[in-house]
């Protein structure tokens, strides 16, 4: 049982009662990811769940837990043949959503594909398209510079990671960005479920077609080439045509639904704390650091899935053969048993294992080329704009689920 | 000072090579610590940098071998 009270001494800030008056709702055993109050009050329920819950439940859809702890984290992320990925990452899935390859299989089929893309998105490729994500992130700059102000997410939060991966890596035309961001964005945040397996579907059609276009064209020797060349899997047969669809997917959701949230994170915190600002220009050598403490503080993938293929405990809870897990990565990089103070945002932590970008095999494939995007961003925006600050009236807006988004944030200067 | 490098474990963060690039390095090819399944020996006066890259890793992937 996990209802609080089969432990030995009971926490009165666990009791059914207390959590409900604090957080409106039994977060033990009727947690929501999609809870507008999660939304809200975001830090104060990762910073207490890692603390007080390690384990807790949903009773939303077909029901799942949530792992939340560093340790436990770690240990089901590496443990793939007890926690797998092969029924998908996403709770309550849409159905008739194809599975993602590489993100939604294990290994050994996962480990073929993720041998053949790897060399796409290392630290050596990605650092080569350094200089081209700085002058995307100037031009982006261009555009609003004279105005004064902006709207830093449609302006250039959402943009940026998207010419960054399209155009260096994928070799996609931008034009149809904005098409694929929605897509993406509705597809994961929509209310209603069946609109989300629409939403996903259209990026599915678009991608499919752009690589069936790039099967005929003669070979780049880029990833998509790598995609179409495909891979055998262990048992002799060869990966089918919807693997290398998914992959495309799997990717774009990755490369442009993601570094937006850690980008637009990064500069409000600096938006509004002008002493981080001045501390981050006078050493600049601290921003490689910043980048780290701002992923780990602002993560925009709350927590991933897996599915229990055999009975299992977690911190004392028993989770089923078949029962759906999810790995709460935001939680893991804000534990308090491996860092200090985790619930404040340090720039000079060095050394932080936080779990941003996932952990064991499945780990981020584009964390290399995220980095160069954040590094491009803060050098050359506190190079260009080095006062700023948050308009009046225009907080962020933010939306949740298994990802976390931010909807707008007005900037001037 | 002597560091293992599990090779399972080890899943391309690069945090490693990051905070100690004189003790670890990264493959060229995918970005994986290059010496992964193998025990590396830590140049004298590395040390405090290679403690610093093993506490980094998210997977724990870096183990002091006594020897």
């Amino acid at each position: 049982m996990n209802d609080g009270t089969s432990r030995e001494s009971i926490d009165p800030e666990t009791t059914p009662e207390a959590l409900v008056e604090r957080f409106g709702r039994d977060l033990i055993n009727d947690f929501d990811l999609d809870d507008p109050a999660f939304n809200d009050r975001f830090d104060e329920t990762l910073n207490f769940m890692v603390r007080k819950c390690p384990v807790v439940h949903s009773t939303v859809g077909k029901g799942y837990y949530l792992i939340n702890t560093q340790d436990d984290v770690r240990a089901a992320a590496q443990n793939w043949q007890t926690f797998s990925s092969a029924k998908g990452y996403m709770p309550n899935r849409p159905d008739g959503l194809p599975y993602l390859m590489p993100e939604e299989s294990d290994p050994p089929i996962h480990t073929r594909w993720r041998r053949v893309l790897n060399p796409h998105l290392s630290p050596k490729v990605c650092a080569s398209y350094e200089q081209a994500v700085r002058d995307d992130a100037n031009e982006l700059i261009d555009r609003f510079i004279e105005r004064g102000e902006c709207e830093f997410i449609s302006e250039f939060g959402a943009l940026l990671p998207g010419w960054a991966f399209f155009k260096n890596v994928l070799g996609l035309p931008i034009d149809d960005l904005a098409m694929l961001v929605n897509g993406v964005e509705e597809g994961t945040f929509a209310p209603d479920l069946d609109a989300r397996a629409k939403h996903f579907a259209g990026v599915f059609e678009y991608l499919e077609t752009h690589l069936k276009w790039r099967s005929t064209q003669p070979s780049r020797g880029d990833l998509i080439d790598t995609i179409l060349a495909g891979v055998t899997y262990d048992d002799g047969t060869i990966a089918p045509w919807e693997h290398k669809v998914s992959i495309l997917v799997d990717l774009t959701f990755g490369g442009i639904a993601t570094t937006t949230f850690v980008m637009g994170s990064a500069i409000h915190h600096l938006a509004t704390h002008p002493d981080q600002r001045q501390l981050l220009i006078d050493q600049p050598v601290l921003v490689e650091n910043a980048i780290e403490e701002y992923a780990r503080f602002f993560p925009p993938v709350v927590a991933l899935g897996r599915t229990a293929t055999s009975d299992v405990e977690v911190s004392g809870t028993s989770i089923k053969e078949g029962e759906f897990v999810m790995l709460a990565y935001a939680c893991a990089s804000r534990d308090p048993r491996h860092m200090d103070e985790p619930e404040k945002i340090d720039v000079r932590r060095e050394g932080i294992p936080h779990s941003t970008f996932g952990v064991g095999p499945h780990r981020c494939i584009g964390s290399n080329l995220a980095r160069v995007e954040l590094t491009a961003t803060l050098e050359e925006w506190l190079k260009r704009i080095p006062e700023f600050r948050v308009k009046s009236g225009g907080e962020p807006t933010y939306v949740t689920g298994f990802l976390r988004s931010m909807r707008s944030l007005h900037l001037e200067w | 000072m002597k560091v293992h490098i599990d090779e399972i474990k080890c899943s391309g963060h690069g945090r490693c090579a990051k905070y100690a690039p004189n003790v670890f390095k990264l493959s060229d090819d995918d970005g994986y610590n290059a010496d992964r399944g193998q025990t590396i020996e830590v140049p004298a006066g590395e040390e405090e940098n290679a403690q610093l890259g093993i506490k980094s890793c998210p997977e724990r992937a870096l183990i002091i071998v006594e020897d």
